[in-house]
Parts: C-alpha cells; structure tokens; sequence
C-alpha cells in the first residue's frame, strides 16, 4: 500500500514538471515522516550524500571531457576526410561519411548528443549542399550518432553497470560488435535513400588520398585504441582510462595539432559537470527511494510475477524491449536507466539473462530512443541543425530506424552476437 | 536589471567551482593511475575522489538549477493551457523548494551528529568539511532556483517549459530549441 501510494506520488509529481530526481526525494522524505518519524529525517541527507559518492561514475565527467576536448580541436574534420577518402565514392557518399566517420567518433565520444554536435554542424550543411534534403541530412546524422552510445566508450554503460552492479569493461566490449553491425545496416539504410533520391558520389576512390588523410587524423586513432585497450586489458579501470583520455586529449589538441581553443576546454568542464551533477543527484535521490522499496522487496515480486507467467527469457526480453523502447520515446536516457534497472535486475538475473547482454539491450533500446520522438535529444539536435522539422525528419529516419531495430532484435535472440568479444576476450 | 546582474555573478562563481572541482577530479584521477603504477599507491585517492564526486554533484546541481537543466517531463504541463501551467508550476516549485529547505536543514544537523570524526583514508580531514557539501549545496540550489524563477514563471505564463534534452543538446552547440520543443508539431 505504501509503495503503490510512493509509486502514484513520484508520477504525479513528475507529471507535474517537479524535477524527477527532486519527486523521488520529496516522496521519500514524506515516507520518512509518516512511517519512520521527524526524528529520521538527519538520514535523508546523509543518504543524499553516499548516493552520490561513487568512484565509478567519475568516468562520466572524464569521458564527456575527452569528448569535447577532442572535439574542440581539428579531430572531427580529420576524421571526415578520411572517412570521405574510403567511402566518398559510393553512391550517397556523404551519409557513408556522416557514417563512417560517427564510428570513429564514437571511440572517443561517449555520448550521441556530443557527437551528433560535433559532425552534424559540418556535415548537415555539406549534405545540403550537395542536393540532400533537410530532413535526409538531419536523420541520417541523427542516426549515425547513435553509435556514440553503443560503441565503447559509453556514458549510458557505464551508468548501467553501477546501477546493474556488473562489470563496464565487458559491457564496453560487447558494444564493439553491434556498433560494427549497425553501421553496416544504417549504411544500407542511407544506400536505399542514395538510390531513391539519387544522390551524387564524393570523389573517386584513390589509395593515395586515403593514406593522406588516414596520416592527418592518425592520432585520432591510436589514442583511442590504446586507452581502450588499457582499459579492456585491466591495466586501468574504466575511470583512470577516462582521466587518461582527458590528458591525451589536451596532449593531441595542445601540442600536436596546436589547435585546441582553451575557452572550448572551460566551456567543457562546465557541459561536463553539469550532465554529471544532473544524472548524480539522480542516483542520489534514487537511492532514497531504492532503501523502500527494497524493504517492501518489489523488485523481487515484481520478478516473482512475471516468471509466474514465464520464465522463458526470450518472452521476458521481448516485454523489456517493448517497455524501454516505449519509456525511450518519453524519458532521459539516464533517468529510464537510474529508474528501472535496479527494479528489474533480479527479474533478470532469475530468468537467466546475463546482465553483460542485458546491459548491451538497454544500451540499443535507449541508442533508438534518442531518436524517437517526443523526447528525442539526438534527433532534436540534428533538426535545429538542419533547420528541420522533427516529424517529417522522422519519416525519412524510418529506414534508419528499421536498421537499428534489427541490430536490436538481433543482439536480444542471437546472444553470441554481442557476448562473441566477451567471451573471446574474458572467457564464458 | 539588478536581478540579471546577480544571476550572472551567481553563474560565473556556480561555473568557476564546476570548473575547479571538474579539473581537480581529472589530475586526480591521473595522479592516483601514476602513483599506483609507480609502486607508491596513494591510499585516499578512491575516498577522496568519491567526495569530490559529491561535490560536483551537488556544486553542479546548483548550476543545473539556474539554467533549469535537471531532467524532468515538461510535456504534461506544457500541454495545459496557461492558467493551469502557472498553477501547476507554482506547486511544482513549492515541492522544489520545500525538498531543499529540508536537506539544509537536515544536512545541517547531520554536520552535527558527525562531531569530530574523520575520514578513513586521511585522517586530518574532518568529514563536517566533506560533508558540509549537503547543507552548503542544497542552500545554493534554493538561490539558483529562486533567481529562475522570474523566468520559469514567464514560461508558464508564455508557451511553456523547454525540454531537458533539448537544453542539453543546445548546451552541445544546437542552436535555440524555443519553449514547448519536445512538443513541437
């Protein structure tokens, strides 16, 4: 009765615009007062405070950091002539660009609104002018930048581990794959919009151009490469291999390229500390709310309930699917994590899925629910950058969105599929 | 006129500590990596980091709050019209400003009951310092929220409340969203 009275209180609140991390405190504080006393109340700071005291969710405002820093030097337009010299001749070159180059992107950016920025304010207006309509350059960019999230690094992973309690490192690398096998069905996507709009070819393909600009942005790979492969070899944790990006980003941006602008770095630290501080004093104020519900043990009779329907886990993948893929569409890709992980784990883990492949679906599902719209912080983003109207841009990102939900549904049933690196690397 | 004065110097000193605390964080993360492959671990990197992490959390809450970047569910509310909208956020915001006046107060006494205790890993840095982040923090939230607040209720007199991601994605360099964005049809 408590809880489901908690539960009402939290949705009217949130319905009513009060932030959803202060909704979660206030209803826990009210449930302080009537069922513990006044005299209880000292513990709702000091569990504010523990909430929020986690060593690693400092790798969020490290790798928003590296990010952006990288992003504020000459990295972002390295990468697209790269991509340009390898893919800029097929057909709808310049979305294979926008494509090929968010792969790249996405080892440095953790974050799909990061990268949609940093390649969309380029590669949106380049894509108009050659004949591509608003809405084609706004979802194809949109879409692109979803690997950002899938990809290792990734801020939405590493908030999953801490709330599933299970290891980033391996969720990192079973993003690898998917990442890999969305970017081949998004550029089948965006080959189809080539085809039906006739769009033109870049430039031809020459081996020569490619080694020039593989040259130019050859830091953009090895540093990436060699951090994450730190971080997938143990020789650092997920947060030291975040502060080392920081510090190879102002290495490659200060002192190699020269060009990294010091009011872009400031402007960073604040983008970053905000985000963080934003999604923190959720899990703080989460963390109030998690103490009752744990007493009333509802995650664990939720999980009774359903496995009283079924306990074959497939059914059960298909209901979460369905349930994050509607939450994505309405909710902050942090808040849909912080709010129902912890409630849905022991499902979960009773029916047998692994939390490492878990981790990877929720990852997907929230990747296709920055594009869906109402709330959609990708997709909005590339709209105002191509002066596009969201629900139009959604029609024409409908074959982009077939492609990631195939890379979804694959990863749900064909578990190898991201777990194939896992297992290789870490054993089964 | 005075009111935008004030706001600004809040926001400059809320980013200044954003910046020192974001910084401080990274070389101490990198120092902690140094140390320990060096063979001379430090001992209250983890501890310490953790708090500066709670810092941050809280430093930036307060900056979060002054550009109305905490995550919420405007749609509701923006779908209401006006009168409702101003009545809806003046509830809203008494349940903002009621929550904080209470983690002052408690954080507050919690600086009490800690006494002269210390933290584990280095033991000279009394935890009433660490943890004073809660009162001192929840009291800068208030401000910050209490100098948006012209602002928020013009909003809800006007088209409505701009979404939190849409915030975020201009925060990335999109240009302006405009007011009631993520139900923009």
């Amino acid at each position: 009765m408590t809880i489901t009275l908690m539960l009402f209180g939290m949705i009217g609140l949130a319905v009513l615009n009060v932030p959803i991390a202060v909704a979660l405190g206030f209803v826990a504080m009210v449930a302080v007062v009537f069922i513990q006393g006044p005299h209880m109340l000292p513990n709702l700071a000091l569990e504010m405070y523990d909430g929020a005291s986690s060593f690693p969710l400092l790798a969020i405002p490290l790798f928003i950091l590296s990010g952006a820093i990288m992003n504020a030097s000459s990295i972002s337009r390295r990468l697209i002539a790269f991509a340009t010299s390898v893919v800029g001749w097929v057909r709808g070159g310049l979305s294979m660009v926008a494509i090929g180059t968010s792969v790249f992107f996405a080892e440095i950016s953790g974050s799909a609104v990061a990268d949609v920025a940093a390649l969309g304010t380029i590669l949106i207006p380049a894509m108009k002018s050659r004949g591509y309509t608003k809405e084609v350059a706004a979802a194809t960019m949109s879409s692109a930048a979803s690997l950002a999230i899938i990809i290792p690094p990734s801020i939405p992973m590493v908030l999953y581990a801490v709330m599933a309690q299970t290891s980033v490192v391996k969720l990192f690398v079973a993003g690898i794959v998917p990442g890999l096998i969305g970017a081949l069905a998004m550029a089948g996507a965006a080959y189809y919009h080539a085809v039906k709009y006739n769009f033109p070819r870049e430039q031809a393909f020459r081996l020569s151009e490619v080694w020039r600009t593989f040259k130019e942005a050859l830091w953009a790979f090895i540093l990436p490469i060699a951090i994450l492969g730190s971080i997938f070899g143990g020789i650092v944790t997920a947060t030291e291999g975040a502060g080392m990006a920081v510090l190879a980003a102002i290495v490659v941006g200060g002192f190699i390229y020269r060009d990294l602008d010091f009011r872009e770095l400031k402007r960073a630290c604040i983008d970053g500390g905000i985000q963080t501080a934003v999604v923190m004093l959720l899990v703080a104020s989460s963390a109030l709310i998690g103490t009752f519900l744990t007493e009333a043990q509802l995650p664990q009779a939720l999980g009774h309930a359903i496995t009283q329907v079924t306990d074959n886990k497939y059914v059960v993948l298909l209901l979460l699917n369905i349930a994050f893929l509607i939450l994505g569409m309405f909710l902050h890709s942090a808040a849909a994590i912080i709010l129902v992980i912890p409630i849905v784990m022991p499902m979960v883990t009773a029916v047998g899925i692994d939390p490492i492949h878990f981790g990877l679906v929720v990852t997907l599902n929230l990747a296709i629910g920055q594009q869906t719209p109402p709330v959609a912080s990708v997709l909005m983003t590339a709209c105002a950058i191509a002066k596009a109207d969201i629900w139009e841009t959604t029609k024409d990102n409908i074959p982009y969105l077939v492609a990631l939900l195939f890379v979804l549904f694959l990863c749900t049933y064909v578990a190898w599929v991201p777990m194939l690196l896992v297992n290789l690397f870490y054993g089964g | 006129m005075n009111l935008d004065r004030v706001r600004a110097g809040f926001e400059r000193l809320l980013e200044a500590i954003v910046v020192i605390l974001v910084s401080a964080l990274t070389l101490l993360v990198i120092a902690g990596f140094c140390f320990r492959y060096s063979g001379y671990a430090l001992s209250w990197y983890d501890e310490v980091a953790s708090v500066g992490l709670v810092w941050l959390t809280y430093y930036g809450s307060a900056l979060a709050a002054l550009r109305g970047a905490h995550i919420g569910v405007p749609g509701f509310v923006n779908a209401m019209p006006p009168k409702a909208r101003v009545v809806a956020t003046l509830f809203a915001e008494a349940v903002f400003f009621i929550f904080f006046v209470m983690l002052a107060w408690t954080g507050a006494e919690v600086l009490v009951v800690l006494g002269n205790d210390n933290l584990v890993s280095l033991e000279w840095m009394p935890q009433r310092v660490t943890a004073s982040v809660i009162p001192i923090g929840a009291v800068l939230i208030i401000i910050a929220e209490a100098l948006r607040l012209p602002k928020l209720m013009r909003d809800a007199r006007g088209k409505g409340f701009i979404d939190t991601e849409a915030i975020e994605a201009m925060s990335h360099g999109a240009p302006d969203l405009g007011a009631g964005t993520e139900a923009k049809r």
